[in-house]
């Protein structure tokens, strides 16, 4: 495969300045992969990293990635929040090898180096050598050799990692549509209902075209379309942040009848429209629980986080890259600490619809594994991005448009350095 | 366990017939398997260690099931396979009032349709067996799970 040297704006993949056009080599390229690693997931944004009710004891931490990056998020015994890189500042070895737990310290099991929570080295074996033979010479400072700490924010209890001091302050950076949005949904204590992990083999990014894509929601997810959580007929819409890095698909269960979405989708040349019951239909029964009625939100934030509200469904996803090829979502379940047991039992029944065997998300494994691998023999083609418009970037109330997927690019794009000239942003 | 061997008869013959029903896609026999109020819970090893209730697949009755099924067969779209269940000898820990508590390792492999293997799903059934005869039941299944970053997707119940 050809690979894109230098990648710059001046060698820009872009046919168009306003990325409706998705060239595949940017789903295959190593040396791009690689790029995203330093100029994306290093660069001035704001990771999510979990939920600080993972961690709510002094001493707990867990793992999560940034890129491909083990990074361990956890609460010190004064129960402020950290984050560090997983590995050790002797020989570079993983130091954490539990994916979660509750330590007084971490020490490396190599050769016993001992951090405190917050990442400073406190303890190297035989520091002075043994009967005054050995050891680290007098210049050595154990200040200078502690893990490499990373900024944290947290907001309304989702806690954020960075490597930049360039990423602005957290709320900034999330913009006022997913303060309100994302804040609504974490607006009071939650409880942890449990994990559930999908790997897909597919380039990272296109999940991220995936949850910004309003357009398949209902055609790829019949389960979607045939009990109204989401169709192209309702009361619905894509919006993005200013800068058009997030972005929130949306609709309202109930805006259409079953009768007018069925002619529509017959009308549009959909097969397989007939309609299907529930013996148990409590798995699609919306329970009113916001300000607005709105039935889903799909919040996604750059780079790899998403919020999630399917009707009474809550969850927080950790997108986490794995080569060029491969991807890891983490859904993290979770409902709210005054929920009664029957609405934990709702939740818990809902989470049927997510995660690797979910009745409107288990396809995203096959229709992206198809795009990765009908894309990996000859990757000079590329993808057309045209539902909603072309040209400027922009929020429409309907869920007929792929805009927030051009959003997506945009900002990719300026991060990467390869916008195109007259970019759209 | 000691127990008597019809009833080690009727749970070996319950815990491979409905592993054979699932690999030959006959999951209409697969539910009839499940008495009307049995749960079925593929359960990630990582959520019993942490003692959260969320599955990867949780149906708390035979309805639930049900409806799994449907939406498999009329709703999803998933990738096309075969299924190819192994199992190990059923481990009887009890017998009491007619149900007996019995743990089967399993491995799902998942072959292609242009025949390429992988594996799939590697776990422990727990399983509460009502006896009886004809036929013998499910209470419960717990498929708890070790491997839990499950690959692309799990559409078949396992």
């Amino acid at each position: 495969m050809k690979a894109w040297l230098p990648l710059n704006s001046a060698n820009t993949p872009w046919q168009r300045p306003d990325y409706s056009r998705v060239p595949f080599q940017l789903y295959h390229d190593p040396e791009t992969y690689k790029q995203e690693q330093e100029k994306i997931f290093r660069g001035p944004v704001w990771s999510v990293l979990g939920l600080e009710a993972e961690i709510p004891k002094p001493g707990d931490y867990r793992i999560a990635y940034i890129g491909d990056v083990p990074v361990v998020f956890n609460r010190d015994p004064e129960g402020q929040i950290n984050a560090f890189v997983n590995r050790c500042a002797h020989r570079g070895a993983e130091i954490v090898r539990e994916p979660y737990g509750n330590v007084q310290d971490f020490t490396c099991i190599y050769h016993s180096w001992c951090y405190t929570h917050r990442g400073d080295l406190v303890g190297v074996p035989f520091l002075k050598g043994v009967n005054g033979k050995g050891g680290m010479p007098a210049g050595f400072d154990m200040r200078d050799h502690g893990l490499r700490r990373l900024r944290t924010a947290t907001f309304n209890g989702l806690i954020f990692g960075s490597f930049s001091e360039h990423a602005e302050p957290i709320e900034q950076y999330l913009g006022a549509l997913m303060v309100e949005n994302v804040g609504e949904i974490l607006g009071k204590p939650i409880r942890l209902l449990g994990y559930q992990r999908q790997r897909i083999f597919a380039n990272w990014k296109m999940y991220l075209e995936n949850v910004r894509d309003a357009y398949h929601a209902s055609l790829l997810h019949e389960f979607n379309r045939t009990f109204g959580l989401s169709r192209l007929t309702q009361t619905s819409g894509g919006y993005m942040d200013d800068r058009h890095r997030h972005a929130m698909l949306f609709q309202y269960k109930g805006s259409d009848s079953d009768d007018t979405a069925q002619k529509a989708y017959k009308d549009g040349r959909v097969q397989r429209g007939d309609y299907m019951t529930l013996t148990d239909p409590s798995l699609v029964q919306s329970i009113k629980e916001n300000k607005t009625g709105v039935s889903t939100r799909i919040i996604s934030i750059f780079p790899n986080g998403v919020v999630h509200q399917i009707a009474n469904c809550l969850g927080l996803r950790r997108i986490r890259t794995r080569g060029v090829a491969e991807l890891e979502i983490e859904f993290v379940l979770f409902g709210y600490a005054d929920d009664d047991d029957a609405m934990t039992a709702h939740r818990v029944n809902q989470a049927n619809m997510v995660g690797p065997a979910g009745l409107i998300s288990m396809e995203d494994g096959e229709a992206l594994e198809l795009v990765q691998r009908a894309t990996s023999a000859d990757p000079s083609g590329a993808g057309v991005i045209e539902m909603g418009g072309t040209g400027p970037l922009m929020n429409l109330d309907t869920r007929v448009n792929e805009i927030p997927v051009r959003g997506f690019w945009s900002y990719y794009s300026e991060l990467m350095g390869i916008e195109p000239a007259g970019a759209q942003r | 366990m000691k127990c008597a061997p019809q009833a080690k008869e009727q749970i070996e013959r319950l815990v491979v017939d409905s592993a054979m029903f699932i690999d030959r896609d006959e999951l209409d026999a697969w539910m009839d398997c499940f008495e009307e109020d049995a749960r079925y819970i593929v359960l990630p090893r990582e959520n019993r260690a942490l003692g959260l209730p969320v599955g990867i697949i949780h149906c708390e009755n035979k309805a639930r099931i049900m409806d799994r099924i449907v939406c498999l067969r009329h709703a999803n779209k998933f990738n096309p396979h075969f299924d190819r269940h192994i199992l190990s000898m059923p481990r009887i820990l009890s017998v009491e009032g007619g149900i007996a508590s019995v743990e089967t390792n399993f491995m799902v492999v998942q072959t292609t349709k242009t025949g390429e293997s992988r594996l799939f799903c590697v776990g422990v059934y727990e399983d509460r067996i009502r006896l009886g005869e004809p036929d013998s039941k499910f209470v419960e299944r717990i498929a708890v799970i070790d491997s839990f970053a499950v690959p692309t997707l799990m559409a078949t119940p396992v």
